[in-house]
């Protein structure tokens, strides 16, 4: 009878010993789908932020080529504008940080000529994923009143 | 007739124990459904491709045809693919005409920036569809971004097409 009781003890001890284990594995396992759908909103978010920084510089308009002063041209950017807007972004760099936060902005004329300008740049070491964006552009010259070719491009940085 | 009470001990147990089973059976099926759903079918979400594949197809076009050509008295690229659609007259100052230069312009612009991404694309401009008088790249087999831009002109309206995979 002692014995009969002493193995049914141990039955009770191993099925809540498995029933234990897999409520573990099953918390584990809880715990993996939380962190990946924290990882998948934080990269929601960090694409997110890298399309609306692209967006920001292509719409800036301290870039972007304009008609009788008020009409804004979009996808255009005035080859005249580039060089003072490079000396405005440096001299208001905190204004310009909250717009573009950790991020390199460059433009590189493609066609007629070659060439490359620094928009914006603000490098930091410890980031966790970067983006490229890289939006076709006309450049526009407004004493020849001609178009060339262009590519903006935005690398962003997140931590 | 025998009463379920009535049922020897033994058979009381075995039931008890094919009913324990079949719930761990049901346990382990529900969890490997919730592991298949979790592991297999999700998929990492790409919320910039689409944007920017639509963006960029759309920009690439417009800022191509605005683009003036440097030796060809500075007339667009939208001015040329006209002229090639209808007459062909214009010679450029390097001696090809508007169709050789816009092609030519197209390849070297596409090279220097889809082709150096590593983007698919196809580029076509027409006014017959099934016989387009300019054609870069290689097309799309399976899914794509794409753009057209219609010109009209005097004798067909010129269509100019460009896709992106």
């Amino acid at each position: 009878m002692k014995k009969k009781s002493q193995i049914q003890m141990a039955e009770t001890i191993a099925v809540l010993f498995v029933f234990f284990i897999l409520i573990a594995v099953g918390f584990m396992f809880y715990g993996r789908v939380i962190l990946g759908n924290v990882q998948s909103q934080k990269d929601e978010f960090v694409q997110l932020q890298s399309i609306s920084i692209a967006q920001r510089a292509m719409f800036l308009p301290e870039l972007q080529c304009s008609e009788d002063i008020v009409e804004e041209i979009t996808g255009c950017i005035d080859l005249f504008k580039i060089e003072a807007s490079q000396d405005i972004i440096a001299q208001n760099s905190r204004y310009y940080y909250d717009l573009f936060e950790f991020s390199n902005i460059t433009l590189k004329q493609i066609y007629p000529n070659e060439n490359n300008w620094v928009i914006y740049e603000r490098k930091t070491d410890t980031f966790e994923s970067k983006f490229i964006t890289n939006i076709p552009v006309s450049l526009y010259d407004p004493v020849a009143r001609r178009y060339g070719f262009g590519v903006l491009t935005v690398e962003t940085l997140s931590k | 007739m025998r009463t379920r009470k009535n049922k020897p001990l033994f058979f009381r147990k075995a039931q008890m124990e094919i009913l324990g089973l079949a719930i761990v059976v049901v346990i382990v099926l529900v969890a490997m459904i919730f592991v298949l759903r979790f592991l297999i079918l999700d998929k990492e979400p790409e919320y910039r491709k689409p944007f920017l594949s639509s963006e960029m197809a759309s920009n690439m076009l417009n800022s191509f045809l605005k683009t003036a050509a440097a030796q060809c008295s500075q007339l667009t690229m939208t001015e040329l693919l006209v002229d090639c659609a209808q007459s062909k007259t214009i010679t450029c100052s390097d001696g090809k005409n508007s169709c050789d230069y816009a092609e030519a312009t197209a390849k070297s612009i596409f090279n220097k920036t889809l082709s150096e991404w590593r983007v698919k694309y196809g580029f076509s401009a027409y006014t017959d569809v099934d016989n387009p008088f300019i054609s870069l790249g290689e097309g799309c087999t399976g899914e794509k971004r794409s753009k057209l831009f219609a010109i009209p002109s005097s004798t067909a309206t010129v269509y100019v097409y460009l896709e992106l995979c």
